[in-house]
């Protein structure tokens, strides 16, 4: 999310995890020097870090909460089985334990999930976390007043697709056990390799039963990291973070937790926060952003800058932006057209249009360029650097419009330089060297989701995003691909509507998989048979860059999240 | 004036009158605005079902007009809300409850509404000391390049627009010349100071866009004003220029000014939408932008009418105001 | 309806008396002010530029829609090579960053959608504006009640908001620079249909309208052979206004994502564009900016000329005399509706 300045607070935070991660991080040895920016460069606990941001935390509910890898302002607050492991770059994309002691023991064939409790942990009160804590968080997480989070617990948990929360059933999920304090077992539909990925999210957070308090549970929640909230003004637009004085680093190992006081301050202008960022005065020496990198112009500014060049980290995410086809609409009906617009693409300008080399890079996978996907690298229409005019046209030809032809591509009218104008007219400008004469159909953003999610609106042709819920393939192939996830009457993912059982089986085999690795080099293989069929023109990954105030040390940014860590920042 | 409680029961009357008619007018054209609320409530992945029940929860399913209603009897008699482990009452006036945020519509006007009024009475008292006094200084100046100018100053102001000066201003005297913070917003009864040194670059960013129109608006009445029999009696007696400017001419011409910039405070509330959403400051404005993009109904409709009170109400003041100074210039 | 605000804006105009001069007179007082003169000038140009853009980017040899990815760093976010946002003998003006279009072909092109709204908009604020207003002043009671209140809520609903709203709503088909257009002219007519109501007021107290309509004239014959004239001046001059006002509103609903859509490039969608490159890349910035307040001032400067020319007494020592009765004359409007509302 480039320039989220005015965008829908539940979308956007629902993109925080979809999306966002538009994070600053070193990824990649050369970026790896951004630990510390001159000076005594060793962290050390104290003092208060500042974050500046643009969306507000309005959801603060564990259960509303859509992150990946648990977020990272809740992620201070919210200790949940499972996190993403605090490292930079590739190390980061691992699942690591957090208050269970592993990552999970799966039966079998993957359908039935233990976990077992670190002894000692406690909340912000001292009263114990129990395992019934955690069931109680995640049964919460459907209830419709909590509505907000992920779909897979609905999905993959037995007898959860039509359950309606603890306060309407007072039953519970039976797919969930605590045969004691400290255990607890998922029992699943079917297979999922994946289910200690599942379990970073915040829905997997201890919520104590008599704290709970519904909807306005979110204005104080009850803590188990190594945070309290001392502050929660205008439903998380400031919010002050003070040490949880319960909370025993020997028990996690991953949140450093260097300074005293943490305090949010959102609903900025992504501009403003730049600017403040870069004068780094006063408190804003000692600030962060986790939602907010440097546009294209700030970048210009940046890079002509030595002292403010060091304070940039670099971050990558699981994200890709594709043009997407829907095959029942002429003339994306016959595969050859859609190869002519693959071939026709000039992925330079559209990477200019993005934001320039430092903040996009080409793509012709679906899957993004990182190893814990699977990234297979393949190029079935091959564009080069600036489009195939030549071989776009040929094709058009054997398909009979020789004459060239007029389409229409859809976009948003949002500013966010992924499904915006700016890239839609560089496509436009891309094809018009093929004979392809391409109107734009704009759309306010609302409109716009609801068109391309809706298999009875969808358009022929149009820009589209995914991002990772998880760094892996699974949640990446799944929704878009997958002919079972087809939704007729709702918000339908797998927009070029492909239902091939050969593609479904390979899924579910991939499913049961424990290995993660076996399970990445698979999904690289099946992406790669994919793209084959032309449903998508990948365009491009974004890069993230994040700017840091002078003061801040220890910057860690995984390709988990590709944002700046805050659990592990330090200010002194 | 005859029968000044006459007047205010009219004025009271045709206030509420327009204001629902506002609050119709709002209900009907966001009830056709593309967006699911319910999907955008629940969030982009949520299924079908889980839709449903979010939009049952929300009494999405109703038909227009009983929502409407609804909203009527949370205006008068109050409404109640499910938190899910319990019922909280939303006393009348109730503005409902926000679809994505579960927030009160008046808890959230009260909480944003100082910041806006900060914002709007801090720009119009800087937007009348530049538009008076340069339109004072035109008048008095008239046809001499002092005059010429002033009058390119304002109307830079005006011909450019708040986002391009708001931001060109804090790049240069926050982020270059390092002479104020970045604005953010500071509560008056937590430190009056910083308060003022953080509103600062949004009142002047404000105020260019509004100082052209007074300064015209003085300009024009004080010519007016200096061209009248007892100022040109003054002038006949030798009385000085300055004390004809300054003290006779300015306030004879100052009753017009004065009801243009009530009607202006009521509007202007609505006009900080561009600078709230700028700066970042966390006033009605930029709340307003948030509601309309997510379709939050029962926020657009309750923060339009509070705007379209203040409007309402600068109205009324202006007329009373401009009778009050009109008679007062007579008498003079 | 605040009637203040309505004689305030009289008022400020300088024109409570109808114009009875000709147009040769219009002229000759026109002619007389040079500052007017160059405004004048200033205008006729831009629109000029604007009709012609098609032959004067056809000139430079540029579009203002094509890319040049070569004129432009891509590893620095994509800012124009070369001094001045990469000005050279084929880009006269430099290029845009981020794609390298052509920052002339997207200025002058942008100058007909920019000028094409506002003055379109003008049109249809002041035609709404004058018919409600002058229905509402020589209607019976509860027509100027109902008009009156109309405007009451139009001038009281946040412009910006509904237009958000408004714009979501309208089928993405529907051509975008006519929906602004409409959007804006249907919204903001409130502020002139007050001023010329108040205005009708004032003048249908005057004697020779008195007169008039003694004589049996009918109240469409009034209003088209005594009322119009009379109105002229406070609506011109107020339109002037409206055009530049327009504009910026054009420009903020850009700014807030809902103004004329891309690739068709128009100032206000360039400034917002353009406002974070003001440190990278000035030109990009004070271009739009520049050719905005250019014509934001020549509009104004004109207007103001024309006020003076349509209104003989706003020459002062053309008051000697006169100065009594025009605030008699704009005291009676104010008189006059404060009874109305009264006694309603």
């Amino acid at each position: 999310m480039r320039q989220p300045s005015v965008i829908a607070r539940r979308v956007a935070v629902a993109s925080v995890s979809l999306v966002v991660a538009a994070g600053a991080a070193a990824c990649g040895p050369e970026d790896n020097d951004a630990k510390g920016s001159g000076g005594d460069s060793t962290p050390h606990k104290g003092g208060t870090l500042t974050v500046l941001n643009s969306q507000p935390q309005s959801d603060f509910d564990p259960a509303r909460l859509y992150t990946s890898g648990g977020g990272n302002v809740p992620s201070l607050v919210f200790r949940t089985l499972t996190t993403r492991n605090r490292e930079n770059g590739a190390a980061g994309a691992k699942v690591v334990p957090d208050l269970a002691t592993d990552t999970g023991r799966p039966n079998k064939d993957a359908t039935v999930w233990t976990y077992t409790l670190k002894k000692g942990l406690t909340y912000e009160d001292g009263t114990p976390i129990t395992s019934a804590d955690i069931k109680y968080g995640v049964e919460r997480s459907f209830a419709p007043e909590l509505s907000g989070g992920a779909p897979y617990l609905r999905d993959w948990l037995v007898g959860a697709a039509d359950y309606q929360g603890p306060y309407k059933d007072k039953k519970g999920l039976s797919a969930i056990e605590t045969p004691d304090s400290r255990t607890i077992v998922f029992h699943l539909n079917k297979p999922e390799g994946e289910f200690p990925y599942l379990a970073t999210q915040t829905q997997f957070t201890p919520v104590p039963r008599s704290k709970d308090t519904g909807t306005k549970y979110e204005s104080h929640p009850v803590s188990s990291g190594p945070y309290k909230v001392v502050k929660n003004e205008n439903d998380g637009e400031h919010l002050v973070l003070e040490r949880n004085t319960h909370w025993s680093a020997a028990t996690d190992q991953e949140r450093k937790a260097y300074p005293d006081r943490i305090d949010v301050r959102s609903g900025l202008d992504s501009s403003v926060i730049n600017q403040r960022l870069s004068a780094s005065q006063g408190a804003d020496a000692a600030a962060v952003t986790t939602d907010t990198n440097l546009g294209p112009a700030e970048l210009a500014k940046v890079t002509g800058d030595k002292e403010l060049a060091a304070r940039v980290g670099t971050g990558h995410f699981g994200y890709t932006n594709y043009l997407a086809f829907n095959p029942k609409v002429k003339p994306f009906d016959d595969p050859m057209v859609r190869q002519a617009v693959a071939y026709a693409i000039d992925r330079s300008s559209v990477v200019n249009a993005a934001g320039g080399s430092a903040l996009a890079e080409p793509a012709t996978t679906f899957l993004p360029n990182q190893k814990s996907f699977g990234y297979t690298p393949y190029d079935p229409f091959p564009a080069g650097k600036s489009g195939d005019p030549a071989k776009a046209r040929e094709l058009l030809k054997q398909a009979g419009h020789a004459n060239g032809l007029t389409i229409t591509l859809t976009h948003s009218n949002s500013k966010d330089f992924e499904t915006s104008p700016e890239i839609a007219t560089a496509v436009q400008d891309a094809l018009k060297k093929a004979g392809i004469t391409v109107k734009l159909q704009g759309l306010e953003d609302n409109d716009y989701r609801d068109k391309i999610h809706s298999v009875k609106t969808e358009p022929g042709l149009f820009l589209a995003h995914w991002g990772a819920d998880w760094p892996s393939g699974g949640p990446f192939l799944a929704p878009i691909f997958d002919g079972r996830q087809i939704v007729k009457d709702g918000a339908n993912f797998n927009t070029g509507q492909l239902n091939d059982k050969s593609v479904n089986d390979e899924i579910d085999a991939i499913n049961k998989l424990t290995d993660l690795d076996a399970a990445a080099q698979r999904w690289g293989a099946l992406d790669k048979k994919i793209g084959d069929k032309a449903l998508v023109v990948p365009l491009f990954h974004p890069v993230y860059k994040r700017l840091y105030g002078k003061d801040v040390k220890n910057i860690v940014i995984s390709d988990w999240t590709g944002v700046l860590d805050i659990s592990q920042v330090a200010v002194k | 004036m005859s029968g000044f409680g006459g007047f205010l029961l009219r004025r009271t009357a045709g206030a509420v009158v327009t204001l629902l008619a506002i609050s119709v007018i709002v209900y009907v054209v966001f009830y056709v605005t593309p967006g699911n609320v319910a999907q955008i409530t629940c969030g982009p992945r949520c299924s079908p079902e889980q839709v449903h029940q979010v939009a049952e929860q929300l009494k999405l399913g109703d038909p227009l007009y009983l929502r409407y209603w609804h909203f009527l009897q949370g205006l008068f008699v109050g409404q109640d809300f499910s938190t899910g482990t319990s019922v909280e009452h939303c006393a009348a006036p109730c503005l409902g409850q926000s679809y994505q945020t579960d927030q009160q519509v008046l808890d959230i006007i009260l909480a944003k509404l100082p910041v806006s009024v900060s914002l709007v009475v801090g720009a119009m008292v800087l937007w009348l000391l530049l538009g008076i006094g340069t339109g004072v200084l035109s008048a008095w100046r008239r046809g001499r390049v002092s005059e010429r100018v002033l009058t390119a100053v304002t109307l830079a102001g005006t011909a450019t627009p708040v986002f391009v000066i708001g931001l060109v201003l804090m790049i240069v005297v926050c982020g270059q010349l390092r002479l104020l913070p970045f604005p953010q917003y500071v509560n008056f009864t937590d430190d009056p100071e910083q308060w003022a040194w953080n509103l600062l670059l949004p009142w002047l960013s404000l105020a260019l866009i509004e100082a052209a129109a007074f300064a015209r608006l003085t300009r024009a009445s004080m010519l007016e004003t200096l061209a009248e029999d007892h100022i040109r009696t003054f002038r006949a007696y030798g009385v000085a220029e300055r004390s004809v400017v300054g003290r006779h001419a300015l306030r004879g011409a100052l009753a017009p000014v004065i009801a243009l910039n009530a009607n202006n405070v009521g509007s202007a509330v609505g006009g900080a939408v561009l600078t709230e959403t700028l700066f970042g400051l966390p006033g009605i404005g930029q709340e307003l932008v948030h509601a309309v993009k997510v379709v939050d109904l029962p926020v657009v409709v309750g923060m339009v009418l509070v705007t379209g009170f203040f409007v309402v109400l600068a109205n009324a003041v202006a007329d009373v105001l401009y009778a009050v100074a009109d008679r007062r210039v007579v008498l003079a | 309806m605040s009637e203040a605000l309505a004689v305030v804006e009289t008022a400020g105009t300088g024109t409570s008396v109808p114009a009875v001069s000709g147009a040769r007179q219009f002229w000759r007082r026109l002619r007389a002010q040079r500052a007017a003169l160059v405004a004048a000038a200033v205008v006729a140009l831009l629109v000029l530029v604007a009709l012609a853009a098609p032959l004067l980017t056809a000139l430079e040899g540029q579009d203002p829609t094509t890319y040049h990815p070569t004129l432009i760093d891509s590893a620095r976010g994509g800012v124009p090579i070369g001094s001045f946002g990469g000005v050279s003998a084929d880009h006269w003006l430099g290029v845009e960053p981020q794609t390298g279009r052509d920052m002339f072909a997207r200025l002058v092109y942008g100058a007909r959608v920019s000028l094409g709204v506002a003055l379109a908009a003008t049109v249809v604020q002041v035609a709404i504006g004058v018919a409600v207003g002058v229905a509402a002043a020589l209607g019976n009671r509860w027509v100027d009640q109902l008009l009156s209140r109309i405007t009451d809520i139009i001038v009281s609903m946040p412009l910006m908001i509904m237009s958000l709203a408004l714009l979501a709503i309208v089928p993405s088909s529907f051509p975008r620079p006519v929906l602004v257009t409409l959007v804006i002219g249907l919204i903001a007519w409130g502020t002139i249909a007050k001023i010329v109501r108040a205005q009708t007021l004032s003048l249908k107290g005057l004697d020779y309208v008195s007169a008039a309509r003694l004589s049996g004239w009918g109240t469409w014959r009034i209003a088209r052979r005594e009322l119009l004239p009379g109105l002229a001046a406070p609506v011109i001059t107020y339109a002037a206004l409206l055009v530049p006002a327009n504009i910026s509103v054009e420009a903020a609903l850009s700014f807030l994502g809902v103004g004329v859509k891309p690739p068709t490039p128009s100032w206000g969608q360039m400034l917002t564009a353009a406002d974070v490159w003001y440190q990278a890349a000035p030109q990009y910035l004070l271009l739009p900016a520049g050719a905005l307040f250019v014509t934001v001032l020549a509009l104004t400067v004109l207007g103001d000329g024309v006020r003076t020319a349509l209104d003989p007494r706003a020459a002062s020592r053309l008051r000697v005399g006169t100065g009594r009765k025009a605030a008699t004359g704009t005291g009676t409007a104010a008189g006059h509706a404060t009874e109305k509302e009264a006694s309603a």
